[in-house]
């Protein structure tokens, strides 16, 4: 059972165009990430997801139904935890006890606020007088986490969760996220580059670009100014001198992207060239994530100033015998870079 | 000079002995600009918000003419309010001129933009996150307009001292609406305007000085509350 089906769905920020979804279906209780760089959409889609806007053309469908924002289907099972979460000008009980208190469920308030500091990691009895002023970056992340948690959710959306906390509080959200779908069989979508909630915690992940679903994995998105080259082709060059070689862009269109799907990575002196039309990048590898399948491995390569994240076998991964710092090379036909 | 220390001497004893006029033009005083903060705070914030929190098609000229209003001059609303209050005036029958509901009318409509302005203006201000949360928690529209009031309430505190500061000084509509009406509708104002074209100086400044007193007792109230907040 689909809890959301989106269809065909556009949206528009005056007469910009910030998504366009052609289908995307999203079970029940299971945890969606996405990820993005910066712009391409994501909050965007999350505040679709929790209706608190509407989409410009098409429709969202929750649980089959098309509904409303402020409806009570809405209000009462879907919480959406915003990049930067806004606690109200009161205290910590006040602004935990805030979502109940407005549905008129006030009992045994005080022992359910406690419960929900505790799945975040906070203590009630040192938290619960505190101003909302008075709590750092970390603590206010999980004062509101905990302010929706105590909404017993149907959906759980968070926006960049962990972006601005330190590794402890990271790990406690993420935590007290999973809880909630253990516990409750909250949904969970996340926003966040945050590899450990993507390919450990995830069930599957989004690659947005350009306010578009992009299949290939995580495109490296590519940036002008371009030169004209020779055989019909644009040139990038990058910081350290290397060319990047793309095909001409249709009109409008300003952002070349490789797509992870069809790169390969070999090592100097195993390059395969052989292939048409081949070109190659010299860059050494910053990461490996063994995903949750632990069959694969995120690999992220510094190319320049790029980041390209190919995902690889891990028996590729151990025969290649890499490490971060490994010297290798990205191999990739300008023909297959797409524009947006 | 020496007017000035009798003054200060004539208000000491005005108060402590407590002169009947006096304490009629205080009661006088307070009434009004108490029924005028009341209508005008009940009308104005929630206008305030309207104005503050959406955006429409003319909220920029209405803005405008909002903030136009706060420098209307307490002549000009006394001589409007006279006009439609006066026996012969539109809302003459009710009987409102020349009595306090009839003065508190005029200091309502001085307030009003001053609220609104200033309601506007905090709401504006607010962190714009905070609609996105109020919603996400679950509010309905009415639990967010009231919500956002509330956090934005320091400001709407600021908008009330402003306005009560205005309503307890004007004298035009006072004057003109009230006709300063000795044990009726005689203000602090009206009475230190009056004492002081009869060269009663030494009352004047008294009067003066008791006025400077209730705007510092409403302002330490205010104070407490902000600080409370």
């Amino acid at each position: 059972m689909y809890l959301y089906q989106i269809r065909d769905t556009d949206h528009f920020y005056g007469d910009k165009q910030v998504l366009s979804i052609e289908n995307l279906a999203i079970p029940s209780a299971s945890i969606t990430g996405l990820i993005g760089p910066n712009g391409s959409g994501k909050s965007t889609l999350l505040k679709l997801l929790s209706f608190l806007e509407v989409p410009s053309y098409g429709t969202i469908l929750f649980q089959g139904l098309k509904v409303a924002p402020f409806s009570n289907i809405v209000r009462s099972r879907i919480t959406l935890l915003p990049q930067e979460p806004y606690l109200l000008h009161r205290s910590v009980f006040d602004n935990i006890a805030y979502g109940l208190k407005i549905r008129g469920d006030t009992n045994d308030l005080k022992n359910r606020v406690a419960e929900a500091l505790t799945l975040v990691g906070l203590e009630p009895e040192h938290f619960v007088r505190r101003k909302s002023q008075a709590l750092s970056g970390g603590e206010a992340q999980r004062v509101a986490l905990a302010a929706r948690l105590i909404l017993k959710p149907s959906v759980l959306l968070l926006d960049e969760p962990t972006a601005s906390v330190d590794a402890y509080s990271a790990r406690l959200i993420r935590k007290a996220s999973l809880q909630a779908r253990e516990e409750w069989g909250t949904t969970l979508v996340v926003a966040t580059h945050d590899w450990q909630w993507l390919y450990e915690t995830c069930d599957s992940v989004l690659y947005l670009l350009h306010g578009r679903l992009f299949k290939g994995g995580l495109g490296c998105a590519v940036y002008g100014p371009w030169r004209i080259g020779s055989e019909g082709l644009l040139l990038k060059e990058l910081h350290d001198g290397q060319i990047l070689f793309a095909p001409k862009p249709e009109e409008g269109k300003q952002m070349a992207v490789l797509d992870p799907s069809r790169l390969k990575m070999t090592l100097p002196g195993m390059d395969d060239l052989q292939q048409e039309n081949r070109r190659m990048l010299n860059g050494f590898v910053i990461r490996l994530f063994l995903e949750r399948n632990g069959a694969t491995v995120q690999t992220a390569i510094k190319v320049a100033e790029l980041v390209i994240t190919i995902r690889l076998d891990r028996s590729k991964v151990e025969m290649l015998r890499l490490f971060p710092g490994k010297k290798v090379r990205v191999l990739y036909d300008p023909q297959e870079i797409e524009w947006f | 000079m020496d007017f000035i220390q009798e003054g200060f001497s004539q208000a000491i004893a005005l108060l402590v002995n407590r002169d009947p006029a006096t304490y009629s033009a205080i009661s006088t005083t307070l009434r009004a600009s108490t029924m005028a903060m009341a209508a005008s705070l009940l009308l104005g914030i929630p206008l305030g918000y309207l104005l503050g929190y959406f955006d429409f098609r003319l909220k920029r000229q209405l803005r405008i003419i909002v903030d136009t209003l706060l420098s209307l001059p307490t002549v000009f609303i006394g001589l409007v309010i006279y006009a439609l209050l006066t026996r012969n005036g539109p809302f003459g029958e009710m009987g409102l001129i020349f009595s306090i509901p009839g003065i508190a009318m005029g200091q309502a409509i001085l307030a009003l933009p001053i609220v609104v302005a200033l309601t506007a203006t905090a709401v504006e201000a607010a962190d714009r996150n905070l609609p996105v949360a109020l919603m996400s928690l679950g509010a309905n529209r009415r639990q967010i307009a009231v919500s956002t009031l509330w956090e934005v309430r320091l400001g709407i505190l600021a908008a009330a001292v402003t306005a009560t500061g205005r309503v307890l000084t004007e004298v035009g509509i006072s004057l003109m609406v009230g006709g300063n009406i000795k044990w009726h509708t005689r203000t602090i104002t009206t009475a230190i305007a009056l004492e002081t074209g009869k060269g009663e100086f030494g009352t004047g400044i008294a009067l003066g000085l008791v006025l400077l007193l209730i705007a510092l007792t409403v302002n330490i109230s205010l104070a407490w509350l902000r600080r409370k907040n």
